[in-house]
């Protein structure tokens, strides 16, 4: 083969060849091409972001383990800590949804007990194209059925979602897991960093297969029209097994049997052994014929590279070999030492005592090539002189009508179909489930409330992406607020179009800018994630998507709910607003989006812990965060249960008009609800919020202003109907 | 106090959260694995716990129906002794005839979690003895119970019939969520009450089966 | 006249249902080796000969009974 066919043949450019070269003082032999080739590509090594990466807040008295494992760890006091991380799988799910997304979660559940830690969350991030679009129905039932098949047979429940529908991901859907692991107390974290010279290199778990041989660099790459060709990369999990890997890996790790473990993720047994060994300043002398194979005709090659799922690997002492073996036998799974840890950093492998390579790590993994691509200063987007920013059009006079149809329309309707499809409770530690605010569960050894929030919405990325960059922090931190809850620290799932184009490497460094200011003002620091590029189809980005989660602690089980339980109770609207925009519901109108004002991190911080204490402080009976559509739209989802609300704002609050009030978006605003007797606590204090008494909870209507009075009943119609009016073929 | 053994088969999912429950009951629970035969003598109740043993392959509770455990969890149950299989623990009880009829896919073809309101048709007294409605939730995808109309008539005539839905949330005939074995002894239901023991779950109706 | 469709995993393909049947049966001395777990429909279709009705039912296959990324599958004219 001449070199420009392998160039091609293993996407590696011409610029990192000679780099290459030069490494090794030769160009690239055999085997070594493929290991380039994996390890190279943008998925594996970050090349086109670390840079970047590396400006990220990821600093906290908190953190004990932060980027460069496969999860961030965060010390929660009492001995109690977790681990979490996000991570997309866009490209497998939208070639086979249900696999895609199935594994998706399979690989981040790896993740978190990879490091030691049980799972006991899982959080989906998803982004859709419109109903309409081209197999969306498809792609929306698969990747659904996908996270339920794989997430309720390994017994992690999903506590939290967020959905979202745009003509953007109409040809490249975005499918971003997230995980959670709990240490309790005396329980160790384990990392990758392999040590001890001849310590056993061991394989654990499913056998070797042709599964997803070059997806790491397939991930690396845009979508064409010859997306059938690639079918072959498809990978299959199977949740059951993953069921035996966490009990047993978690087993072994408890009897200190293991040194150190890492998954097989993307690029399989090569990153996996290549970081181990990187991580820890040692080699590793492994014989590829002796990892167990499904199909016994595969190559060096294909082994190295293939992505079969559910499976790790562990350095043990020789000495624990027999009693590791025992654990894992008892599971029903097969561990076997493929070899062994060498003083000098090299990894030598071998195929029937043949020697393939013999290679320092450190080329492949720290010295990876970095590219700072071009990209512009950020300039603010879509912004205007007047204050009011809210939609002209002329329906809008029929503010009823209005109001349901953005309960209705496929952005703010329920969600239900989806929820209702994963095991919520399974763990018997759930709290809030993915129907509330925010998910919760209870730490059982100190008996507190941990919460996780997933943020970012693509319609504030569209207006502008560092200012939604702030928000995917500043939104969800401010929803964990809203109950009680102080942020602790921070994933990201960055899914992004094509690097090498100047527009788009621009979003990338503004909202990338944009959420580690609002991190930092938080003291929340960003511990682990991971990067999706290439999201583009035919030349098409979508929505630069920084999706987050947030985790963040309560002492209290209890706190304030979602919808509003009591009647006679006053609603009260906390603001600090700085950030006006038509928002969700522009859009739906399909009005051009504008905004006047901008994020202040700090001001947002200062809300967001205001909230916090007035929250834990007074007797909250119920919240919520204004969001998508506006406050008209967040009041009708607090009355979606048995009590309603009168509001009534003309006197206390006259500068706005209508639509701007009701149906723009002022960033920020939390609606509470409270007894008389508290409000009286605080009618006469001094807050550094905007602190105004709104209405009374009661009756069986939403009225508002006198220009909305909606009977419960018809709301609940429009949201809980709205799912089956968009998605006929699965409601 | 009771000594209550909890089976634990692979796959099994729900067996710390019955651990759990137990020991919040006072009982002093013990693992039974899938590979080993127990004395029945060395415990007064069994429980099998929900999940997807085996991964619910073949079909579901047909692998784990077979392990050596549910030999001594059928001796147990000949005896008299009190068993409770919740979810795919009440799969397996019926799988191995220790309870009649059958768990099939839900009629809409969907995982179902909910909240469901139930509703006692007849008493199981070693297991949530009088109340006579409660609110639990349910999580499954195989749970529309199934059986000929010769055997509905006789198991509603010697009030087997145990817990109702009252909304069917996956088809099952009659509305039926559980049901008992002639003696009584041995019971399943497909809703979870171990998921529903204190306020902070959204419900403690649960805290009276354990 | 009437079809049968034989669908199983793609041989490059895990299978994990196989896998977990095929364990437990040789757990229980029952020795068997690449057991794959798959599924059977039958159907009738209207046809003047065997070979419209495969090629009715083979457009069907195509369309929605098998995925093919991860099943292949065979017709069978009963």
């Amino acid at each position: 083969m001449n070199l420009q066919e392998n160039l091609k043949r293993y996407r590696i450019s011409q610029s990192e060849y000679e780099l290459i070269c030069e490494q090794l003082g030769r160009p690239p032999e055999g085997i070594e091409w493929a290991l380039y080739s994996a390890l190279w590509s943008e998925h594996c090594s970050y090349k086109s972001s670390k840079v970047h990466l590396k400006k990220l807040f990821s600093k906290s008295e908190r953190v004990l383990q932060s980027f460069g494992e496969n999860a961030g760890v965060i010390d929660l006091g009492q001995g109690e800590r977790v681990a979490f991380k996000m991570e997309s799988h866009n490209h497998p799910s939208f070639l086979e949804p249900y696999q895609g997304a199935a594994t998706g979660v399979g690989g981040i559940l790896r993740d978190i007990f990879t490091m030691g830690a049980r799972p006991v969350a899982l959080g989906n991030y998803l982004c859709f194209g419109e109903p309409h679009a081209d197999r969306m129905p498809e792609l929306v039932k698969g990747v659904v059925s996908g996270i339920s098949g794989y997430g309720n047979c390994v017994g992690v429940p999903n506590i939290t979602g967020q959905t979202e529908f745009h003509e953007s991901y109409n040809g490249n859907i975005l499918v971003n897991a997230f995980a959670l692991g709990l240490f309790r107390p005396g329980e160790k974290v384990f990392t990758s960093q392999a040590e001890g010279e001849g310590n056993l290199v061991v394989y654990v778990g499913a056998k070797t297969g042709g599964d997803g041989v070059h997806g790491a660099s397939m991930a690396s790459e845009s979508f064409d029209d010859d997306n059938e060709a690639k079918k072959p990369n498809v990978q299959i999990g199977d949740p059951f097994f993953e069921k035996l890997l966490i009990e047993s890996c978690i087993e072994v790790m408890n009897q200190g049997l293991v040194v150190a473990i890492q998954d097989m993720g993307a690029a399989g047994l090569t990153s996996s052994s290549f970081e181990m060994s990187s991580n820890g300043g040692v080699g590793f002398d492994i014989a590829l014929d002796k990892v167990p194979l499904r199909d016994s005709r595969m190559t060096p090659e294909e082994i190295l590279l293939s992505e079969s799922q559910e499976r790790m690997l562990l350095i043990c002492k020789p000495e624990n070999l027999p009693a590791l073996k025992d654990v894992f036998e008892r599971w029903s799974l097969d561990a076997t030492s493929i070899g062994h840890v060498t003083k000098e950093k090299v990894i030598r492998l071998t195929w029937k005592n043949e020697e393939l390579c013999s290679i320092d790590p450190d080329n492949l993994v720290e010295n990876a090539p970095l590219y700072n691509r071009p990209y512009k200063k950020w300039v603010p987007q879509n912004r205007t002189e007047s204050k009011d920013v809210s939609v002209l059009v002329d329906d809008l006079q029929n503010y009823q009508e209005q109001l349901l149809k953005c309960l209705s329309d496929v952005r703010g309707c329920s969600r239900n179909w989806v929820y209702d499809q994963y095991d919520q409770r399974v763990g018997a530690q759930t709290i809030a489930d993915c129907r509330q605010d925010v998910g919760v569960i209870r730490l059982p050894d100190s008996e507190r409330a941990l919460s996780v929030a997933l943020g970012c919405r693509p319609y504030v990325m569209r207006l502008d992406s560092h200012e939604g960059g702030k928000d995917s922090v500043a939104f969800p931190a401010l929803e964990l607020a809203s109950k009680g809850f102080e942020a602790m620290a921070v994933t990201d799932c960055l899914n992004f179009g094509n690097p090498e184009k100047e527009e788009l490497m621009t979003e990338f460094v503004a909202s990338v800018q944009g959420m580690s200011q609002a991190c930092e003002a938080l003291n929340a620091p960003i511990i682990s994630g991971n990067v999706s590029l290439y999201n583009e189809t035919k030349d098409e980005n979508v929505t630069s998507t920084p999706s987050t989660g947030i985790v963040g602690l309560r002492d209290s089980v209890y706190g304030p709910a979602s919808m509003v339980e009591k009647n006679d109770e006053v609603v009260v609207l906390l603001s600090k607003v700085q950030l006006k925009t038509g928002g969700q519901y522009a859009e739906m109108q399909k009005q051009p989006l504008r905004a006047f004002g901008e994020l202040c991190p700090q001001k947002t911080a200062n809300f967001v812990k205001d909230v916090k204490s007035f929250i834990n402080t007074y007797e909250i009976s119920s919240s919520k965060v204004v969001g998508k559509f506006g406050l008209a739209y967040s009041l009708a989802r607090m009355t979606l249960g048995s009590v309603g609300m009168s509001v009534k704002t003309d006197e206390v609050l006259p500068a706005m008009n209508f639509s701007e009030k009701y149906f723009s978006e002022n960033l920020y605003q939390v609606v509470v609800t409270l007894s008389q007797e508290t409000y009286s606590q605080i009618a006469d204090q001094k807050f550094d919020f905007e602190l105004v008494k709104i209405g009374r909870t009661g009756g069986n209507h939403l009225n508002i202003d006198n220009k909305i009075s909606i009977p419960l009943e018809e709301l609940k119609q429009s949201y809980f109907t709205g799912w089956g009016d968009h998605f006929e073929s699965l409601a | 106090m009771k000594k209550i053994g909890v089976v634990r088969f692979l796959g099994t999912n729900c067996d710390r959260d019955i651990w759990q429950a137990c020991e919040a009951r006072g009982h002093e629970p013990v693992w039974l694995w899938h590979e080993d035969q127990f004395d029945i003598n060395t415990v007064d109740a069994v429980i099998i716990p929900g999940g997807f043993s085996y991964g619910d392959y073949l079909r579901c509770g047909a692998i784990a129906a077979k392990s050596p455990v549910m030999k001594s969890v059928t001796e147990f149950a000949k005896a008299g002794c009190p068993v409770l299989g919740i979810c795919n623990g009440f799969q397996i009880l019926c799988e191995v005839g220790l309870l009649p009829g059958v768990l099939v896919a839900n009629d809409h073809g969907k995982f179902i979690d909910t909240w469901v309101e139930l509703k006692q048709e007849n008493a199981c007294q070693p297991w949530a003895g009088e109340k006579m409605n409660c609110r639990l939730p349910v999580a499954h995808g195989e749970g529309r119970y199934q059986l000929s109309e010769q055997e509905l008539a006789l198991v509603k005539e010697r009030g087997q019939v145990w817990w109702s839905y009252k909304e069917n949330p996956n088809g099952s005939v009659e509305s039926i969520a559980g049901v008992m074995n002639e003696n009584k002894n041995v019971a399943g239901l497909m809703p979870h009450p171990e998921r529903a023991m204190f306020d902070w779950m959204g419900g403690n109706d649960g805290f009276s089966f354990f | 006249m009437k079809v049968a469709v034989k669908i199983l995993p793609r041989n490059e393909v895990l299978d994990s249902q196989g896998r977990t049947v095929e364990k437990t049966l040789n757990s229980h001395n029952y020795p068997v080796s690449n057991c794959r777990v798959g599924k059977y429909i039958e159907l009738e279709v209207e046809a003047s000969s065997a070979e419209e009705a495969q090629q009715k039912v083979k457009a069907m296959a195509e369309f929605i009974l098998f995925n093919p990324m991860t099943e292949s599958y065979q017709l069978e004219v009963l």
